[in-house]
């Protein structure tokens, strides 16, 4: 399954959401939000705790009745998906199994309802490398044997989509780094990978698209590096470091660029990028001993983004 | 049928079989001891003086046709209690352990699923009841033997109480995931049916015959509207007078094995999973 020659399978994996809404007694946890996720690509699906996140996924899987909107999967509804494993896989939370029971018994057990054969337990536990736990009961896994049981789950029919809501939760760096791979890898193959997250910091790594909401409501949505550039704050600013820091200023400003003075005498260099004062800088005689263009961090741009509209409501 | 298998294996991965099991046992041979005792008193008449008014009472239960269904159907009070428990778990069970996220995400259609569900407690109930009634055929052969009267297997009053015995574990399996589905909690739900089926009987029965006092005794009849009440009338050898007639009590527990179950399964479609 995971050998890349994966044949197309009919529909595609795109998933629209389109005007969801979902109002509790007091609370609109989700508030006409609308957003696609494409097949082949990591979508982080992102907002701070209590933002709807949770809540969105459970109404794409219908486990949540919307109040309004719809949400597609390939085009249907997830209740009208003939054999929903074989389309969607879905990890919700990492406790979901019964805890006196073995895991490969817990993806038997779904392998029966699902209609699908026995050895598809076995096959999906191998993939995640759970193997060696796989007659041990649920109770005695790590939190990161937990996690993994989950997506071999969600693996047994070799669906097309994949939607993990916070996976990293609980997770130690190799475990992350773990997860990462095999997230890139499944998208790689062509599947769709949804993964909701408020950790941003993994998000940059892993995902080519996000999806920003906060208080229920879709804030920014597009790949990574066009959210990233359309804050315009901290991007395209350069660090630079050199022992003649007043002819290189004088140069830069020449060419119209803003120069600052950080600590240590760093320069940060706005209006030019490090192409072009590499090129002043050589043009002047001026020696260089750093140029780093700074990356705007999706973190910054996160908080930028859902300032004020903080999960508590 | 998909579904069912995958309920049963629930079932049979976890440790909850056998350890209903296990407590069936020493419960089914207290009441065997107790059937015994009781048969042995009754067949030999030996229990001194009876107040007139109970007299039709005791000689009906004195029957042999009375004597012989109550203990080819040992072992009812408690079994019926362990099923409906059973019931219970195979719903509460996916709350506990949040496993029903999972088991909607397989297969969305909840209907199906409870559906499965149901049919997989009373696949439980019919496996209990088959081993006890196995129990109780060697039982009740050497006890009706013992006080001389005979095995009474060719009787057709033992057979129909077997077979209301099997309804009763049945009706009662379906009950329990009824329960199961409205109070989620697997505490809640498991005291929950304990008391309707222990005190329920016992304080409707105080509670009826204290309003029979006062209000006449054709409230008596209404004792049957109580489940387990409804459920030893409806397997009670023969009819005893002044007892309203057996297929009451059948009709009073189908009754309630549907609501519960019809409720359920409407309460489970449209719940919120979170």
């Amino acid at each position: 399954m995971s050998d890349g020659q994966r044949s197309p399978t009919t529909g595609s994996g795109q998933i629209v959401v389109s005007g969801l809404t979902k109002q509790y007694k007091n609370v609109r946890a989700v508030d006409n939000l609308s957003f696609t996720v494409e097949p082949g690509r990591v979508t982080g699906f992102l907002g701070p705790n209590g933002a709807g996140k949770t809540t969105t996924l459970r109404m794409l899987l219908n486990l949540v009745t919307p109040t309004g909107g719809t949400a597609t999967i390939g085009g249907q509804r997830y209740a009208d998906l003939t054999d929903p494993l074989r389309h969607v896989g879905a990890v919700l939370e990492a406790s979901s199994a019964h805890k006196g029971r073995t895991g490969i018994n817990h993806l038997r057990v779904i392998c029966a309802a699902a209609g699908l054969p026995k050895s598809r337990a076995d096959e999906a536990l191998a993939l995640v490398g759970l193997t060696p736990a796989a007659k041990r009961k649920f109770k005695g896994y790590s939190l990161g044997m937990k996690q993994r049981l989950g997506i071999a789950a969600a693996m047994l029919g070799d669906p097309r989509v994949l939607i993990l809501d916070e996976p990293a939760n609980g997770l130690d760096p190799e475990g992350i780094r773990w997860m990462r791979g095999f997230l890139k890898g499944l998208a790689h193959e062509g599947r769709t990978v949804l993964v909701s997250s408020h950790l941003l910091s993994e998000m940059q790594l892993l995902a080519d698209d996000v999806v920003i909401i906060a208080a229920g409501k879709l804030v920014r949505q597009g790949p990574v590096e066009q959210v990233l550039g359309s804050m315009a704050q901290g991007g395209g600013r350069v660090r630079v470091r050199t022992p003649q820091a007043d002819e290189l200023v004088a140069a830069l400003r020449a060419q119209s660029a803003t120069v600052e003075t950080g600590e240590h005498g760093v320069l940060l260099v706005t209006g030019a990028d490090a192409p072009a004062i590499g090129k002043a800088a050589l043009a002047a005689g001026v020696e260089l001993h750093e140029l780093t263009p700074e990356r705007p961090d999706l973190e910054r741009v996160f908080l930028e983004l859902t300032a004020g509209k903080a999960g508590i409501r | 049928m998909n579904l069912v298998r995958s309920e049963l294996l629930k079932i049979r991965t976890t440790n909850t079989w056998w350890v209903f099991g296990l407590i069936s046992l020493p419960l089914w041979a207290l009441t065997a001891l107790i059937n015994w005792l009781q048969t042995d008193a009754l067949a030999s008449g030996n229990f001194g003086d009876v107040p007139a008014d109970q007299a039709d009472q005791v000689t009906a239960a004195q029957s042999v046709d009375s004597l012989a269904a109550n203990i080819y159907t040992n072992g009812q009070f408690f079994g019926l209690l362990i099923v409906m428990l059973l019931g219970i778990i195979v719903v509460t069970s996916e709350f506990f352990h949040q496993t029903v996220t999972t088991t909607f995400l397989t297969v969305p259609h909840r209907t199906a699923v409870m559906t499965a569900k149901l049919v997989a407690a009373a696949v439980l109930a019919m496996l209990f009841w088959l081993v006890t009634t196995g129990l109780n055929l060697v039982l009740g052969v050497l006890v009706l033997n013992s006080v001389d009267l005979g095995s009474q297997l060719g009787n057709g009053a033992v057979w129909t109480a077997t077979a209301l015995n099997a309804l009763a574990y049945l009706l009662w399996s379906v009950l329990g995931v009824g329960i199961g589905v409205l109070i989620r909690s697997q505490i809640g739900a498991t005291v929950t049916g304990i008391l309707l089926y222990l005190g329920g009987s016992i304080g409707a029965a105080i509670a009826i015959s204290i309003l029979a006092a006062r209000w006449g005794e054709w409230i008596n009849n209404l004792q049957v509207l109580v489940p387990s009440l409804a459920s030893s009338l409806m397997v009670s050898g023969t009819q005893i007078p002044g007892n309203p007639p057996r297929w009451t009590g059948a009709a009073v527990l189908i009754g309630y094995a549907v609501v519960t179950g019809v409720i359920g399964t409407l309460t489970m479609r449209r719940r919120d999973i979170s």
